[in-house]
């Protein structure tokens, strides 16, 4: 979930009035938003504030949260003249980013306009580098769908050429440096190049931006230039580019930054883009751009999702006090999406709208009517049964966590650990595998219990996984009974003493056969056979293993799968 | 209470004795026929109560006859033998006396040696022996008189030795091994006791009350046969002694809380569900409707398996429909996400993220109406600490039904919030999940965690049911326990949710769920 900071004197300012922090807490939910903290600050104290809707880019800033809670309060909806659609198309006064045929298959797709009139000040600029920052990295992936760039246009001029570089031959000073860097050397030198360097180090010509007079913009998605790549306060004209690989969250980003700064005050100059290659929305694109489409709900559909009668008159007006163009026609009503919002996919979206616009607190709450028959699942009644025979043989149940380390589910173990569940992206050592057993949970507890009076007998009920290539999976999932005597004395016999006691409860039959197992001592371990199935394992742990372990405490311990005998 | 507590062994030594005598394990252990182990226990206890002091402290030797002190006692010394073999026989060779007496010659001479030093004894021409003075048998008689002092005691005292004897014994002595000797010599020293002035108002107080020190200890079967403890009056116990430790056999009390959950869920008319720890991409987030290139979907987010890579297939119609929707909607009335729908991707293994997966594989053969649930274990790609875990459980399930809608979602909020959480007050805020629309949190006011998040709840998308060929609306919720299971608990760390510290597992006990 992203969370931003705001200014709350430039927060209050936009939204048109001033709240308490109740106040403040309850308007927050109208955003699907909470107010995490607020703090003082010289300047104007910061609000901290969590996101909780990953659909809506547009609220992590300052002016995008202002602009929703604003609407709430008020009836006008904003108008933005600035973009372009389909049949559409603004004029972009030659202003013009031209693509190179070699990005299509490398970062396709670029969104650009200009923002002028109003020099920048500083708790602007941090929004701005804030909502760029939550753009890029939470919508879009780490900047690896969606990177945004912002230049002073003063210095530089059209066209701009977006084009696919020699990483080896095009060189420049990156903002953050005082040498002049090759594209490749960025990757390896620059902190932001070593950051992001994998979005583009797989390709042979990497993006590169350039004005008309060969001047470098940047090197996107990484790093803009040092100079004209440097946005400072009180600068009043700005160019903003944003490049990426799928067009809807790109023009979709490019929407919400362009209505964030005219929100702002700043008048928006759209660019034009030619591309050599088709995009959904043809070879040229004006941006800012507008390509949601209308949805439609049905009043009655409506009612029935919210249980409640609501005249498409009252649902007309509670969209609309989220801030959302609607028309009706009979029973319909038809939603146009804002510019900076693509949640619409479905007719259910509009319902949540009037929810929140209705206001929670009008839906009263109905206890459930239809009756239903609860019911455990099989396998939770038959643990249940074994739980209470372990308890009732004087064992202390265990619980412990699926995953673990080679070391201790392998190596100490002394079995080549062939059909256990490797983990492709262990985040630590302890989740470099999911357990396939649970005896060394077990042996463990009795590693780090050597003072833990005597004797111990614990045991758990829980899940494994091993491979398995008969499954579609690949893999089989089993319930287990596992279960550990250690003692001074403790052998082969009290285990098995304890799973006859087991069986016999179970109303089961169960014999055993002689197996050699490296973590059992040979002689003393027996494959548990069940109605002639193979249904686990009992013997006395092998001092080899208990060494491995650190144990000095003879151990004899017990697996079943609960799978096969339930 | 100090009556009550005491032990035969105590009672009967203090009524044995009377003010100023003396106390020793010696007369202890002869006049109430206790061994030294009992002894030892009765003067240590009351010595620790203070009802007998130490008096003051006697060196102490004793005598023990040894295995050849017994042999002379019983047949007589060498050298009596052998002079009263001279005085039957007259004179004989030292050979032929060995024979006679079955001795072995070294023996037979060290004894004439001493004889014949004395003068009793001498040798005449044929190296015969002969008795040289019939008066002069003291040496033989001092010695069969020391010999003669066991017959009766089994250790002699040397204070009660004259100073002739005492020599001799010392001289044929040997303090430890006494392979040869005839004594064995023990040296000691004793601790002399009197009663207190305490322990002397203790003995007035049993004598009082009758007490004997006879009372019946342990009830055994025998006393119930023969009626005894009818005679008998029973000994009091000190019953606030710290009873002995037991260990016994124990349901886990996290395993006990997440019992009572799934009790309360039951009761409630939820049925449980369950599957595989390994899930492909299709279950674990394609049927929800999260589009594959969703930022959630990063390789950072979700644990991959190095083998199996993927599933052999999914199953149908679901993955054609699923595929459909999330490409131009399919027939569910919406617009999809409108991207080319990965197939390959969709068979990827994962370690299952969130609990919803199985309210997703669910629906196809779900009743209507019907309640589900799950507690079920699931993995996040989160650095381990006290509040967040690699492997924890999740509690979800989903409601379907032709009257589903959001005052029943509220509703079943509701019904969560006061049955499951025992709260008294609680709200409703808008929320977000990406497979439900509308979406509502539930926020209640714990009697000890204040307000927290307990749970949310949405109406599925069409997105998500009608692939599965569902028709009427389901509600999907979660809740988090997590937080209440700690309290139950007593704990402020999840990882001691999954300790495997056995003593603090023993230890540890739980509240109920809640209060209803």
């Amino acid at each position: 979930m992203p969370k931003i900071e705001v200014n709350d004197r430039v927060f209050f300012r936009m939204i048109g009035r001033s709240m308490e922090s109740s106040e403040l807490s309850k308007a927050l939910t109208v955003a699907k938003a909470e107010l995490d903290d607020w703090l003082p600050d010289p300047g104007g104290n910061l609000i901290k504030i969590e996101l909780n809707d990953t659909n809506r880019p547009d609220l992590w800033s300052t002016v995008g949260l202002a602009r929703q809670l604003r609407l709430f309060f008020s009836e006008t909806l904003p108008s933005y003249p600035f973009f372009s659609s389909k049949g559409n198309t603004m004029d972009s006064a030659n202003r013009v980013v031209q693509v190179d045929p070699g990005l299509k298959e490398i970062r396709p797709y670029i969104a650009a306009f200009i923002a002028e009139g109003l020099p920048i000040d500083d708790p602007l600029l941090k929004d701005l580098i804030q909502s760029q920052e939550k753009l890029c990295w939470n919508y879009g992936r780490k900047r690896s769908s969606i990177a945004m760039g912002v230049y002073r246009a003063d210095l530089m001029s059209f066209p701009v050429q977006y084009r696919a570089a020699d990483p080896d031959k095009t060189s420049f000073i990156p903002l953050d440096s005082d040498k002049e860097l090759s594209l490749r050397a960025i990757l390896t030198e620059h902190a932001k190049g070593i950051e992001f360097g994998s979005i583009v180090s797989g390709f042979e010509l990497f993006p590169f931006l350039e004005d008309n007079n060969g001047e470098v913009l940047s090197f996107p998605p990484i790093i803009n230039s040092a100079r004209l790549g440097a946005v400072n306060v009180g600068d009043s004209q700005h160019f903003i580019e944003l490049t990426g690989t799928d067009i809807d969250s790109l023009l979709l980003a490019c929407s919400i930054a362009a209505c964030d700064l005219a929100d702002c005050g700043y008048t928006i100059g759209p660019v034009r883009i030619a591309y050599p290659y088709d995009t959904p929305y043809g070879r040229e694109i004006v941006t800012p751009y507008y390509f949601q489409k209308p949805v439609s709900l049905d009043t009655a559909y409506g009612c029935k999702l919210l249980g409640e009668e609501i005249s498409a008159e009252e649902a007309a007006a509670c969209i609309h006090k989220m801030g959302i163009e609607v028309s009706r026609s009979g029973e319909r009503l038809t939603v146009t999406p804002p510019p900076y919002r693509n949640d619409f996919l479905h007719s259910v979206d509009i319902v949540e709208e009037i929810m929140i616009g209705r206001g929670m607190e009008s839906f009263e709450p109905i206890w459930p009517e239809d009756f239903t028959i609860g019911r455990l699942s099989s396998m939770e009644m038959f643990s249940r049964r074994v739980r209470e025979i372990m308890v009732g043989l004087g064992y202390q149940e265990m619980i412990y966590n699926y995953l673990g380390s080679s070391r201790d589910f392998v190596e100490r173990m002394n079995i080549d650990g062939c059909d256990i569940i490797e983990i492709a992206n262990p985040m630590s050592e302890n989740s470099e595998i999911v357990r396939n057993s649970q005896l060394p949970n077990l042996l463990s507890s009795e590693s780090t219990s050597g003072n833990a009076v005597y004797p111990h007998r614990i045991f758990e009920i829980g899940k494994t996984v091993v491979k398995d290539s008969e499954e579609n999976y690949g893999s089989r999932t089993s319930t287990k009974l596992s279960f550990l005597v250690s003692d001074r004395e403790a052998g082969f016999n009290d285990v098995n003493s304890h799973l006859s006691a087991l069986f016999f409860y179970l109303s089961r039959d169960y014999s055993l056969k002689k197996i050699t197992d490296p973590r059992f001592i040979h002689g003393r371990a027996g494959a548990v056979m069940c109605e002639g199935k193979d249904v686990g394992i009992v013997g006395e742990i092998h001092p080899e293993v208990l060494k491995n372990w650190g144990i000095q405490m003879p151990c004899a311990g017990v697996e079943l799968d609960l799978d096969f005998i339930a | 209470m100090l009556i009550q507590g005491l032990h035969p062994l105590e009672i009967k030594l203090l009524l044995h004795y009377k003010a100023d005598e003396l106390i020793t394990s010696e007369k202890v252990l002869d006049e109430l026929s206790y061994n030294l182990g009992q002894c030892n226990q009765a003067f240590s206890w009351l010595s620790a109560k203070e009802l007998i002091e130490e008096k003051s402290r006697e060196k102490s030797i004793k005598f023990l006859l040894t295995e050849l002190g017994r042999d002379y006692q019983e047949k007589g010394s060498h050298e009596e033998r052998i002079f009263k073999l001279i005085q039957k026989q007259g004179p004989l060779t030292l050979p032929d006396i060995a024979v006679r007496l079955k001795l072995e010659n070294r023996e037979v001479g060290s004894a004439f040696g001493a004889l014949s030093k004395s003068g009793l004894l001498g040798m005449n021409e044929k190296k015969q022996v002969v008795i040289l003075d019939n008066k002069k048998l003291k040496a033989i008689d001092a010695l069969t008189g020391l010999l003669n002092l066991f017959t009766q005691n089994e250790v002699v005292e040397k204070k009660n030795l004259s100073l002739e004897q005492a020599e001799l014994i010392s001289s044929l002595g040997r303090k430890r091994g006494a392979s040869r000797g005839l004594f064995r010599i023990l040296e000691k020293e004793e601790v002399i006791y009197v009663l207190t002035s305490s322990g002397l108002k203790v003995r007035d107080i049993l004598l009082n009350q009758g007490i004997t020190g006879d009372e019946i200890g342990i009830l055994t079967p025998e006393l119930l046969k023969n009626e005894a403890w009818k005679k008998q009056k029973f000994r009091g116990y000190n019953i606030n002694i710290p009873p002995v430790r037991v260990l016994l056999g124990r349901k886990n009390p996290y395993v006990e809380f997440l019992e009572r959950l799934k009790d309360k869920l039951i009761s409630l008319g939820f049925e449980e569900f369950d599957g595989p720890l390994l899930e492909t991409e299709f279950w674990n987030c394609d049927a929800l409707f999260m589009p594959q290139f969703h930022s959630a979907r990063d390789i950072h987010d979700v644990y991959h398996v190095k083998d199996p890579t993927h599933a052999k297939e999914i199953e149908q119609p679901y993955l054609d429909q699923v595929a459909a929707t999330h490409e131009n909607g399919w027939k569910t009335g919406s617009l999809g996400w409108r991207y080319k729908f990965d197939r390959q991707f969709t068979r990827r293994m994962i370690l299952r993220s969130q609990g919803t997966v199985l309210s997703a594989k669910t629906l196809p053969r779900a009743k209507v109406p019907g309640k589900y649930f799950g507690v079920v274990r699931c993995f996040r790609y989160d650095r381990v600490d006290a509040t967040h875990l690699a492997d924890f459980y999740q509690t979800e399930g989903i409601v379907l039904g032709e009257e589903v809608n959001l005052k029943t979602l509220l509703g079943l909020l509701k019904m969560f919030a006061v049955e499951v959480a025992g709260a008294e007050e609680f709200k409703f805020v808008p929320g977000y999940f990406p497979f439900t629309e509308p979406s509502v949190e539930v926020h209640i006011k714990h009697p000890e965690l204040g307000w927290f998040e307990l749970g949310g709840s949405g109406i599925f998308r069409p997105e998500v049911t009608a692939p599965m060929g569902i028709k009427v609306p389901v509600l999907a919720w979660g809740l988090g326990i997590d937080r209440m299971a700690l309290v139950a608990l007593g704990l402020n760390d999840l990882r001691d949710l999954f300790t495997g510290d056995i003593e603090q597992v023993r230890l540890r006990t739980r509240k109920e769920l809640c209060r209803r």
